[in-house]
């Protein structure tokens, strides 16, 4: 694997237990995280990337299992290792950063608490002193004063407690922080600081980061790369610039022009037909071909291929591609 | 490229959606895709649902199951399950023609047989009584033939059964139970009719300390147990759901008051509660249905006054405010359907906990007059002997605890099924 | 039309027609929710129980016909505001007029009529729709209390226009699911029918797209665009995202803590932004161009505790160019420009050359 690929991900596929049968929530999905890049991940609700990025600690939930994938991590396949010993590499190599920080922090341990018991755990060796050092250093870091650490989640702001989110990823020097919606709940100015903070942290720690958002517009302020998924699949891949300026996917095209922007005089905004499909009966062929304005013949026969369309820009669209019959993944 | 909303593919949704699939299938189907879900949970619910089914058919039709009349005393007291009542029997040579008394009067030889019967055994007056019955009838018919046996005393079942065998006797009558167990030493004897003509019979459950069918008692029992439950709860349901709705739907004072009332009921113990009220008003079912629908009247007003709570705060109740809705629609239309969910299962389980009040309040002798077949009483009448006779007690017992348990179980299954929104576990 | 029609059968005493421009005029709008204190509590601050000071002296107008927006983060009160203009909560101080009819001297009875002239749409259109109700009784339900006079066979009639309406087709077939078995953009089409069906004049969009897909929220608003024409609405549009407040609005005015800090037409507010507040909110926004990333500073800071505002001007804490006046007296609302008002000492630097 390349030096300069942090985690490489693999044909990934995650099932999903519901009533009506077995779904896959992400479908044959690859992707690659540069190291020190911040990657955006990008959907609407349903398309996966939230199961994708907890799949990358191996953190699913009871109907969820994963059939089939590689992640390689740092040189290592994480599929390959015990699930006993992923405790140890979630958040001392991989941190994450949730969407509600409210139901994610534990109401009864303080800040202060909080840190020096993920360090402690993680590093049995280090003091209490020199944990709570280590703690105070963080924060201060983080834009938190040391003298909020004795506080309880419920006495800080939302954004308060996504800086301790991310305060406790780093306190491990976490190599990668996942960060589902991490602005979501927050408000604008707010959400703008925090991007701000990350882009920060990239510089400083050399952190890598994956972003996982609806928020296009906050995809283009923060990220380096950017990653489309569309019904549980990877639709198109590329640098933001790249992206924005020549999206290759329908899809990608439709959803950027269906985004205000407060810059622009406003002209139409585009009105992309139809909505999401069920992932328990998903379309054939292309998925998006139900609502894509460019749809052929062969979309609805066959799934185009995930690969490169120009450069380092990846997508499966068979406006790029002959049908030959064969599928190949490239490299995201 | 601008997309009108006319042309909007906007389709029902289809099978995609399973929710709906199972709506447009109907209960049965939707029953049986359940299974896939519930897994092991799915047949206790099949089960309990079968079993109350059968219940409920029991009570009202128990006439159709019950082998006797709970009242009649069909047999000897404390015949255990199954066990064979004893009957006298005529025991006779082999050889002989002869099956009964009757035929043993109109057949040949002396007017005067000789049959025995074993000293001290209660044999002796049944054929006394029979042979007396016999005689009356030949003397009506006046042809002279009269049936005058002569009864010999024997000390021992051996002795007299030998007399037979020797041919001294015609017959003997003993019990049947006894002649089972020595018949392989007179081989040359045969069990004949039965003096009375009956046939032996056993109980299934056994018979009780005065000679009633327990099995009998137990299925009109039935009927009483799920009469007093269904009665109960209903009255319960009835007082309990609008006055919790109206307590959490007004607040203020009312509220205040009425919970205050309502705790203080809720925090004595249900069955203390219902000696009480019992004993004020006195013995009968009616009473019995008042004292224990009293009991239940709290748990339906906490369930409902906290789920009309929750439900006022819900952002549609903003909306049915928004739109001009005036107070009982939105009680009516807006809080009540969201409630009642929760009042299912309380609704079974308040069947299932009735009944058991009622069997203890019958079990005390408070309750119902003793000439009703109740499961209850049958528990108090068997905790005498509950060493001779230990299916007394038993029966009544288990079947409290089945009907019970079935309703329980019932009740949790049908809450998930009948709810449009199956929750997810 | 049939909407004169309908108006004719109402009880006249609910409405006094006037033909002014404004339909709605908010003037000093105040509203304290008090803290739920204990006894003890209450008693040791002497009857000084604190409260949440949601809105605090807001007055704006909304003219017929526009789409005024009301803009602002948590805290700013904005969707107290909407709440008041229908009278869902009570003033604590301030006067709602409605068509030039102050909405607190209408009794109850005659404020539950006037409800069929004013709807709001929800945010969260799965929490704000009952769900044991089929769609078609949630949209019937409006028409049922509010016009009496139609018989069964014309209510269902007017439920599958208005179905039709906002794009539900075939209208039949959606009357009788459940809000769980459509989508999310799908179930925003039926708030907003149950808030058409009985035609009314204002319409409260509190945050109408913010739980929708991205995809989905520009249909939305060209469906609520498309309504307005159709139907002869006004828009009282609530939002956090400044970038869709320009794709609609005519007017738009900046919350912050409970009071006013900007208002103007949209296309002179968006160019010339006065207040710091607005200056920082626009600049925050995040714009889908990776080549026009933002480069200005946020303001220092959070938003404080609407308990206890800051004195003064509520946001000279974290105004980069407070100066002591800032927290000694509150600004007024000034008309800057023409149409144009803003609530700041030192607004005047703003303004361009």
């Amino acid at each position: 694997m390349a030096d300069d690929i942090l985690y490489s991900v693999r044909n990934l596929t995650v099932d999903y237990k519901t009533r009506g049968g077995i779904v896959h929530a992400v479908d044959n999905v690859s992707l690659d995280i540069r190291r020190g890049e911040i990657l955006g991940l990008v959907g609407e609700s349903g398309c996966g990337k939230s199961t994708f990025g907890k799949a990358l600690m191996r953190l699913h939930d009871g109907p969820a299992s994963i059939p089939n994938g590689e992640l390689w991590f740092d040189g290592q396949d994480l599929m390959k290792v015990p699930m006993k010993d992923m405790p140890a590499i979630r958040g001392a190599d991989i941190g994450m950063v949730f969407q509600d920080p409210m139901t994610s922090l534990n109401p009864v341990q303080s800040i202060m608490e909080h840190l020096t018991e993920t360090i402690q755990t993680h590093e049995p060796k280090v003091s209490d002193a020199a944990a709570h050092a280590r703690a105070e250093d963080l924060v201060e870091r983080l834009g938190i004063r040391h003298e909020r650490l004795k506080e309880y989640p419920h006495q800080m702001s939302g954004g308060m407690r996504q800086r301790v989110m991310i305060s406790l990823a780093l306190a491990l020097r976490a190599k990668l922080v996942i960060a589902d919606e991490p602005t979501t709940s927050l408000d604008v100015i707010v959400e703008a600081k925090f991007l701000d903070l990350l882009k920060e942290l990239q510089e400083e720690f050399n952190l890598t980061i994956l972003l996982i958002t609806h928020n296009i517009g906050v995809v283009a302020e923060v990220c380096d790369r950017v990653a489309v998924m569309y019904a549980a699949k990877m639709v198109e891949v590329g640098s933001v610039e790249a992206v924005f300026a020549d999206p290759k996917h329908p899809y990608t095209q439709g959803l950027l022009r269906s985004v205000p922007n407060i810059k622009l005089d406003e002209g139409d905004l585009y009105k992309m037909g139809g909505e999401p499909p069920s992932l328990l009966h998903p379309p054939t062929g292309c998925r998006f071909h139900p609502r894509c304005p460019k749809a052929m013949d062969i979309c609805s026969r066959e799934e185009p291929a995930f690969e490169s369309v120009a450069g380092e820009q990846l997508a499966s669209c068979w406006l790029y591609q002959k049908a030959d019959g064969k599928q190949k993944v490239t490299n995201g | 490229m601008a997309n009108q909303i006319e042309n909007l593919p906007n389709t029902p949704p289809e099978g995609a959606n399973w929710e709906s699939d199972l709506k447009k299938v109907g209960f049965v189907r939707r029953l049986l895709r359940a299974r896939h879900w519930y897994g092991a949970d799915w047949w206790f619910v099949l089960i309990s649902s079968i079993a109350v089914i059968g219940f409920i058919i029991v009570a009202i039709f128990p006439g159709l199951f019950a082998p006797y009349s709970p009242d009649a005393l069909v047999g000897p007291r404390f015949l255990a399950p199954g066990e064979e009542a004893a009957l006298s029997v005529l025991v006779v040579p082999s050889s002989a023609s002869y099956s009964n008394l009757k035929e043993l009067a109109a057949g040949e030889g002396s007017t005067r047989p000789r049959i025995g019967v074993v000293q001290g055994s209660s044999t002796a007056g049944d054929l006394n009584t029979q042979a007396q019955l016999i005689d009356q009838k030949l003397k009506e018919q006046g042809n002279g033939v009269r049936f005058r046996p002569v009864i010999a005393r024997y000390a021992s079942l051996d002795l007299a059964l030998q007399a037979v065998a020797d041919g001294t006797d015609s017959a003997a009558v003993v019990q049947s139970t006894e002649f089972v167990s020595v018949k392989a030493k007179f081989t040359t004897l045969r069990e004949a009719d039965s003096l009375t003509g009956e046939t032996a019979g056993s109980f299934a459950l056994g018979t009780n300390d005065i000679g009633q069918d327990l099995l009998s008692r137990l299925i009109w029992g039935t009927r009483i147990a799920l009469i007093i439950g269904f009665t109960s709860a209903i009255l319960s349901l009835f007082l309990g759901v609008p006055l919790g709705l109206l307590a959490g739907f007004l607040g203020g004072a009312f509220d205040r008051i009425l919970s205050l009332v309502m705790d203080s009921l809720y925090a004595f113990p249900g069955l203390i509660l219902a000696i009480a009220i019992a004993a004020v008003l006195g013995p009968s079912i009616l009473n019995i249905i008042i004292a224990i629908s009293v009991l239940y009247i709290p748990t339906y007003y906490r369930i409902v006054r906290g789920q009309t709570l929750s439900v006022k705060q819900e952002v549609y109740i903003e909306a049915a405010q928004s739109i001009g809705a005036r107070r009982p629609e939105i009680l009516g239309r807006y809080i009540l359907p969201n409630v009642i969910p929760s009042v299912f299962i309380i609704f079974s389980v308040n069947i299932a906990d009735a009944i058991l009040t009622g069997a203890g309040l019958s079990f005390l002798g408070l309750g119902l007059p003793p000439t009703i077949a109740d499961w209850g009483i049958d528990l108090a009448r068997g905790q005498r002997f509950i060493q001779t006779a230990p299916w007394m007690i038993t029966y009544p017992g288990i079947a409290i605890v089945l009907v019970v348990l079935s309703f329980t179980l019932m009740g949790e299954g049908l809450t998930e099924i009948f709810n449009p929104k199956l929750r997810d576990r | 039309m049939a909407r004169k029609s309908a108006e004719t059968k109402k009880d006249s005493s609910s409405r006094i027609a006037t033909s002014g421009q404004d339909l709605v005029e908010v003037k000093n709008l105040v509203k304290h929710f008090p803290v739920s204190t204990g006894l003890i509590a209450s008693l040791v601050n002497r009857g000084n129980i604190p409260s949440v000071k949601a809105v605090d002296g807001v007055s704006f107008t909304i003219r017929r016909g526009e789409v005024f927006g009301l803009a602002g983060e948590s805290g700013s009160g904005k969707s107290t505001i909407g709440r008041l203009v229908l009278r869902l909560y009570e003033v604590t101080s301030g006067q709602v007029i409605f068509d030039g009819i102050d909405l607190k001297t209408l009794s109850a009875e005659n404020m539950r009529r006037m409800r069929s002239r004013m709807q709001i749409v929800f945010q969260d259109p799965l929490a704000s729709l009952n769900p044991r109700m089929t769609l078609g009784q949630a949209i019937e339900d409006p028409a049922q209390i509010h016009m009496p006079e139609l018989s069964s066979d014309e209510r269902h009639q007017r439920v599958l226009n208005i179905l039709h309406a906002v794009g539900m087709n075939p209208p039949e077939s959606f009357y009788n699911l459940y809000p769980h078995q459509i989508s999310g953009g799908q179930r925003q089409r039926i708030v907003l029918a149950r808030a058409l069906i009985t035609h009314p004049e204002l319409i409260i969009a509190d945050e109408p797209i913010a739980m929708a897909d991205v995809s989905v929220r520009s249909i939305l608003l060209d469906l609520m665009m498309k309504m307005k024409k159709e139907f002869d609405l006004t828009y009282l549009f609530i939002t956090h995202d400044l970038a869709t407040a320009k794709y609609v609005c005519d007017r738009i005015g900046i919350l912050y803590l409970g009071k006013m800090c900007e208002m103007g037409d949209l296309h002179e507010v968006y160019d010339h932004p006065l207040h710091p507040y607005t200056q920082a909110l626009m600049a925050a926004v995040p714009v889908p161009d990776p080549l026009q990333r933002r480069t200005t500073k946020m303001p220092e800071g959070e938003i404080p505790n609407p308990i206890n505002p800051p004195s003064g001007c509520r946001f000279h804490p974290r105004c980069p160019l407070a100066k002591e006046i800032c927290s000694q007296e509150e600004p007024v609302m000034r008309e800057l420009r023409p149409g144009h008002t803003v609530a700041c000492h030192f607004a005047e630097q703003f303004l361009p050359k």
